[in-house]
């Protein structure tokens, strides 16, 4: 077996169908939806279609699991132990584990929501994050910036199951935020035990985390508007270690993000 | 045979096929013993994608309006791309709230723009119980979970929900008794829906 | 109620320990190495591999087990320094030439094709060949002098029994065809061989006994 896994090579069964994140940034309606008057894009039980959006979100979940799970597992495998010390194979296993509950947590809550494995695309933008060829910038990747989007979708999922009156996908949502919030934990705590003596490898790593940040922003996903659907959780953040200047320049990538998106659907418009 | 006429004619935003659009509604028709004497229009909303799923019935004398958002008809897989299987479920489902409408049992019932949504809902359970009994292709776990996001996750719910499933023959009496049943069984706080519907989401 | 003051024999008349064993420190650390080496390649297979399993189940649980493989390898690293070996990295290491040939071999397979082959390497070789040597280690060694490495060992073959079993149950479910069949065999006679060859996962002697191959111990 090789090192470094491409993503398209991640596989998968006859039930899933990639499309690129790009396809659905550059979607023609984009503009002409911004033009009518939908109200708040957050995910909230009285918004439009709130059942279907949060299907849609759960199976979005659900791929991202897996792929997290796969990132994981390629860093215990891709690494040997001058690059990655025996303790940080050991936490990629353990939350490798924990990701292979969440898929499995995530296809039960799917079967309650009545979405089908493989009833919605899967974009592996996720996994792109995981197949830096340094274990910091995978961590930096991975466990601050992919992780942190699961925190704040886990808890926008959590708040609906909350308002909803919905016991199982609260109940399972907040499982799953306590791992993520360890995940993140992890990610910051070797983040600054492999990069103490080189602070230039550390800019490197944030600098990398910076561009996926706004990656995951995905062009106004999430953010801290009405506009957007997912929210930053702050506090949970906090918790996980995220100092407030941190969760400041985060929010100030995602509204970057949702700026570029515009420009760019504004500019295939008039093109 | 039923006249559909699409709008619009043509889609610009969309793949979709307008003709095969239209051969699914004959099916459809067909299908749900729609009456031949009655013509329909279809308007399809382009610009709203899937997940933002709505449809709207309304009856105007002797003709039908079906109204849908694009996303009503588009493939999960694909953005943009028509799913024919999807697209003949969803205008079975209109085309058979219509035939409610004409028979007289649903007169009372408010027009769909001013349905309340839980009212909605038991009734999207009652149409979808029979579209799947009818042969078409209906995600009942689905329905299952948009109906309790609005009625409520709850034993009485789950009954009621049971019962508009099999039921072959409600009226507008029978969904307003049933929802009554289930605002009595529901401890939430109801908050404010903002329900897709054609007049909430059109072009300002 | 009795005398608490009244003498008691030091050992309950239940507890049938004896002193001796087989192993010294020495063999003893030797084994706990050789077994955090092949846990950690182990490990590092799963994971590496769960990107390339199209079979959704398949892709959890070796999620699941790969983990449990790394708290093992956790497990003897700890152990390693008790017996006297304070450069945890000396010991870990393969038995011999022929161990490390094997687990070349066993994270070979790559494609998303070929599930039967990289799970017959785990289940049907090496889940049995280790669950064979910890038994062993349990047995052989001084149930007094080496407690805390038996204690690991019992915890560590809980796992491996539960996760032999599940991994068999994948293996059974997944082979539908004779060529299937066929190809499990041709697998698992591959791996074998070489495992012979190593005489086990610490070397010749590994349960105890030297089979007479040609070529063991190589």
């Amino acid at each position: 077996m090789r090192k470094q896994l491409p993503p398209e090579m991640l596989a998968r069964d006859a039930r899933f169908v990639r499309t690129s994140i790009m396809d659905q940034i550059m979607d023609p309606r984009n503009q002409k939806i911004a033009e009518r008057n939908t109200g708040s894009a957050k995910l909230e039980p009285g918004r439009p279609a709130a059942g279907d959006r949060a299907r849609n979100l759960m199976h979005g979940i659900f791929t991202g699991e897996i792929q997290a799970l796969e990132g994981a597992g390629r860093t215990t495998f891709d690494f040997d132990e001058t690059e990655a010390p025996f303790a940080l194979k050991l936490d990629m296993a353990r939350q490798c584990w924990d990701e292979a509950r969440h898929v499995e947590i995530s296809i039960k809550l799917g079967d309650w929501m009545g979405t089908e494995i493989g009833e919605f695309s899967e974009a592996t933008f996720l996994y792109e994050a995981a197949c830096a060829p340094d274990p910091v910038l995978r961590l930096c990747g991975v466990n601050r910036a992919l992780e942190g989007l699961a925190i704040d979708v886990f808890n926008t999922m959590k708040e609906f199951g909350d308002v909803s009156g919905d016991p199982v996908l609260e109940f399972c949502e907040d499982w799953m935020l306590a791992d993520e919030v360890t995940h993140v934990k992890m990610g910051s705590d070797w983040l600054r035990r492999l990069t103490a003596d080189d602070p230039e490898r550390r800019e490197r790593a944030l600098e990398f985390q910076k561009t996926v940040d706004k990656l995951f922003s995905l062009g106004g996903f999430r953010g801290e508007t009405d506009d957007n659907p997912i929210h930053l959780a702050r506090k949970l953040r906090q918790m996980a270690g995220f100092t407030t200047t941190e969760i400041d320049e985060i929010a100030d990538l995602a509204a970057q993000a949702q700026a570029d998106a515009q420009a760019a659907v504004e500019a295939a418009g008039s093109a | 045979m039923t006249d559909f006429a699409l709008i619009p004619e043509q889609f610009t935003l969309v793949e979709f096929d307008a003709a095969r659009v239209l051969e699914l509604a004959h099916d459809a028709a067909a299908a749900v013993g729609f009456p031949d004497d009655v013509d329909v229009s279809i308007e399809v909303d382009e610009v709203l994608p899937a997940p933002l799923n709505g449809s709207q019935v309304d009856v105007r004398g002797d003709r039908v309006e079906l109204w849908f958002t694009g996303g009503a008809f588009e493939d999960t897989h694909r953005g943009r791309i028509l799913d024919e299987e999807l697209t003949r479920t969803a205008l079975g489902a209109s085309l058979l709230r219509a035939k409610d409408r004409l028979s007289g049992a649903f007169a009372d019932a408010p027009v769909d723009a001013e349905l309340p949504e839980r009212q909605r809902a038991i009734w999207d359970v009652y149409t979808d119980g029979r579209l799947a009994r009818l042969g078409f292709a209906v995600k009942e776990p689905r329905r299952r979970y948009v109906y309790r996001l609005e009625c409520g996750f709850n034993d009485v719910s789950d009954a009621e929900y049971a019962q508009c499933w099999n039921a072959e023959a409600l009226t507008w009496a029978d969904v307003k008794s049933i929802d009554e049943r289930l605002v009595a069984a529901d401890p939430r706080e109801r908050p404010k829906r903002t329900p897709v519907r054609r007049e909430s989401l059109r072009q300002t | 109620m009795s005398d608490p003051f009244k003498p008691r024999p030091a050992f309950a008349p239940w507890d049938r320990r004896e002193l001796p064993g087989l192993f010294d420190v020495e063999e003893s650390a030797r084994r706990v190495g050789t077994y955090k080496w092949i846990e950690m390649r182990l490990f590092e297979a799963l994971g590496g591999w769960v990107a390339t399993v199209p079979e959704l189940d398949v892709k959890m649980i070796l999620g699941r087990h790969c983990y449990h493989h790394a708290w093992h390898a956790e497990l003897f690293d700890k152990r390693l320094p008790e017996l006297r070996e304070m450069n945890t990295e000396r010991l870990c290491a393969p038995a011999n030439d022929a161990m490390a040939e094997f687990v070349e071999a066993l994270r070979e397979p790559e494609a998303p094709e070929h599930t039967i082959e990289k799970l017959v390497g785990v289940y049907r070789v090496l889940a049995p060949r280790k669950i064979a040597a910890y038994t062993f280690h349990m047995n052989a060694t001084s149930k007094i002098t080496d407690a805390p490495t038996e204690r690991s060992l019992e915890f560590i073959l809980q796992d491996e029994l539960n996760d032999w079993r599940e991994g068999e149950m994948l293996l059974q479910s997944l082979i539908d065809t004779p060529d299937e069949l066929e190809r499990a065999m041709r697998r698992q006679q591959e791996l074998e061989a070489i495992v012979l060859r190593a005489g086990g996962i610490t070397g010749p002697g590994t349960i105890g006994v030297t089979p007479e191959i040609e070529g063991a111990g190589v």
